[in-house]
């Protein structure tokens, strides 16, 4: 079975994997002006997100923010 | 004013945006006799800021750096200030922090703080103070100092978005702006 870790927890993917970081954030329904995401304790900036292939057992870190300062 | 603390006196802090966070930030700073700051904002101060920035009713249509400069002067004459007006851009990050020990994100819209981080984190060392979940009233203990990643350090409720409608209120703002600087301070003393 294809699964990430995002953020310490398990996830299956059992139709697969998205494709891209991108993908995985549209999945989960993640505004991409809003998320720092790391993959493999690697930054990927916001710019890369759709040219981010994902591979089965990475770990995702996404840090959501929100706006008022 | 007497440093407590002669590590504090040689330290250098970025503070990226002087409204409701940052102009706290930085007085927080200035009274714990944090020797440099670096103070960055592109805004005019508005009669509405008032009600949570640390600006003056006479100081409305001046820059923010240049009322901040006037401010933190008046509160500690013996730290060096470098204003930068303007707007930030990503790529002029690494350039104006190069010489800062710690960073504060004081930006007040959202896909500001989100490049601010991923800018700090891929090209720059050092840690990133940043505040987000500040807007409304009470709630006091939800907002807290979290440290999300080895150099990102989020203060807030994580939750509490300005798009939800929700007021901003110097209250809940300063809480903020004071749990960044006191996390700042630690940070510069480890």
């Amino acid at each position: 079975m294809k699964s990430l870790k995002i953020n310490g927890e398990s996830r299956d993917f059992p139709e697969g994997l998205p494709e891209t970081l991108s993908a995985l954030l549209d999945l989960l329904n993640i505004n991409h002006a809003t998320v720092v995401a790391e993959v493999d304790e690697k930054i990927i900036k916001r710019i890369q997100f759709s040219s981010t292939p994902l591979k089965s057992d990475q770990s995702i870190e996404l840090v959501r923010f929100v706006g008022g300062g | 004013m007497k440093p407590f603390n002669e590590k504090l006196t040689r330290a250098v802090v970025g503070i990226a945006g002087l409204g409701g966070l940052g102009s706290m930030v930085a007085t927080a700073l200035a009274r714990t006799c944090v020797g440099h700051l670096i103070l960055c904002d592109f805004d005019q101060v508005e009669e509405t800021n008032l009600n949570r920035q640390n600006y003056f009713l006479d100081q409305v249509g001046m820059n923010k750096v240049e009322a901040s400069l006037v401010n933190l002067r008046r509160i500690n004459p013996h730290i060096t200030l470098e204003a930068h007006h303007g707007k930030l851009s990503p790529k002029d990050v690494p350039k104006v922090f190069k010489d800062a020990h710690v960073i504060a994100e004081c930006f007040d819209k959202v896909d500001q703080k989100q490049w601010m981080a991923e800018t700090v984190l891929s090209e720059l060392t050092v840690p990133l103070v940043t505040g987000s979940g500040l807007a409304g009233i009470g709630r006091s203990n939800l907002i807290k100092t979290q440290v999300m990643s080895k150099r990102l350090i989020m203060v807030g409720d994580q939750v509490s978005d300005i798009n939800l409608g929700l007021p901003l209120t110097a209250g809940r703002v300063w809480i903020v702006a004071a749990h960044q600087a006191n996390a700042i301070v630690e940070l510069l003393l480890e």
